[in-house]
């Protein structure tokens, strides 16, 4: 549901994954739609990616730092810069950040958020993040960043699915998913949507660990009790947000409200104005998404009926839940 | 934003969304107050409804009382007053 702000989508993903490749081939399909306007980061001096995205109705190109850090301010100025042009009637209907290969989407994510303009004027629409389908194993074993870019995506691309040994591509799609269940992943050839090749369950598929991690990566799934209010949910989350929000790297989830359904998703801590999605209920209503580490999907559910005086799970109905998958 | 009282202080706290009337929303912060109060009531503060604005009245058992938007300035505060944030991944919760 629009609410008058302009959308911004974060395309992320490792140097060399396939970023301006796919983005380049979904402008000529006119995936993002009319009057989208394109910002290209590129941490060297010397931009190329601009040169190749010619379909967009309007390119500008942040060279010279990685708009997580050091572009930082350069970022802040342009969006304020689109943003005021829109407000004036001449302004794009949509933005996609292109991020350098160095950076991490979630710290994107959350400065846009603190800015008082920006945080007005802006709506983060979704995070996608290019995986190298041929070198991504062997990435997420020497690179930390690429995990934490996994964490924080809402689309996971998977590129190069073309020439990628099949038994890394399956190990990948079903890591993937256990590493960050919230995100749809898909694949992609020279930036074309391609089916991914189906996987059986019982696919041995554990990704290689973030190097020298302080503890493991936690993906946990907590289903919120039919009776619980919404307005409580919040009263608990709120203050899980605040105390661990560096240590929860991403919550997403659809939680039932007398509005309707809301779409809850946070990285980081940083929480968007949730999203009212359409009535038809779905099966994954009512449950919340956790991703970071310091927690466990038990210790998740004890916090929230501790915290907010509930009954215990067996004696209100609700099945056990297994404790949180590391990944 | 009202410029007597500074809210909302940004646009969509998404701790006030899901009410479809302003009953749902009378009712939800009711919950929300009771919630709050008998949380923090155990670090030594207490929560009321904000009176004539829509906020939180956040108060130390001394007297001190400070008048908070939303449900994150809550957390903020109370971590402010508290000297520490309330984690509800510690203990007593777990």
């Amino acid at each position: 549901m629009s609410d008058g702000r302009l959308p911004l989508t974060l395309l992320g993903g490792a140097l060399g994954s396939g970023k301006t490749t796919w983005a380049r081939h979904q402008l000529y399909d006119g995936a993002f739609g009319a009057g989208l306007h394109v910002l290209v980061n590129e941490a060297a001096e010397v931009p190329v990616d601009d040169q190749l995205l010619v379909r967009a109705e309007g390119v500008t190109v942040l060279a010279g730092g990685c708009v997580c850090c050091t572009g930082q301010q350069a970022l802040r100025a342009a969006l304020r810069d689109l943003c005021d042009r829109r407000s004036r009637g001449a302004g794009p209907n949509r933005v996609l950040l292109e991020t350098s290969g160095l950076a991490d989407p979630g710290a994107i994510a959350a400065n846009l958020r603190s800015d008082p303009i920006l945080a007005r004027h802006l709506r983060l629409d979704g995070i996608l993040v290019a995986i190298d389908a041929v070198h991504a194993l062997t990435q997420l074993a020497e690179e930390p960043l690429i995990h934490r870019q996994i964490a924080v995506a809402d689309r996971l691309i998977l590129t190069k699915v073309d020439v990628a040994n099949p038994a890394d591509l399956q190990r990948l799609q079903v890591g993937l998913g256990l590493r960050n269940p919230a995100a749809k992943i898909e694949g992609s050839q020279h930036g074309v949507t391609v089916a991914l090749p189906s996987t059986p369950r019982d696919f041995p598929a554990s990704l290689p660990a973030s190097p020298n991690p302080p503890d493991p990566a936690v993906a946990a799934v907590l289903q919120l009790p039919a009776d619980l209010d919404w307005a409580e949910t919040m009263v608990w989350l709120s203050a899980l947000l605040h105390a661990r929000g560096d240590r929860v790297v991403r919550v997403k989830g659809v939680i039932p409200s007398a509005e309707g359904r809301l779409l809850v998703q946070s990285v980081r801590g940083v929480v968007e104005p949730p999203e009212l999605l359409p009535p038809q209920p779905r099966d994954g209503d009512g449950r919340l998404v956790f991703l970071g580490r310091g927690f466990s999907e038990t210790a998740l559910e004890q916090s929230l009926r501790s915290f907010l005086d509930l009954p215990d799970a067996e004696s209100s109905g609700c099945s056990e839940q297994e404790d949180g998958i590391a990944v | 934003m009202c410029t007597a009282c500074g809210i909302p202080a940004a646009p969509g706290v998404w701790t006030e969304a899901g009410a479809a009337s302003a009953g749902d929303r009378l009712r939800a912060r009711a919950r929300q107050v009771r919630h709050l109060d008998r949380i923090l009531r155990r670090h030594g503060l207490t929560v009321a409804e904000g009176g004539t604005v829509p906020g939180f009245q956040l108060a130390r058992l001394t007297g001190e009382v400070v008048l908070v938007p939303d449900l994150p300035a809550v957390w903020a505060e109370a971590a402010r007053m508290l000297g520490r944030p309330v984690d509800p991944l510690a203990a007593p919760y777990v």
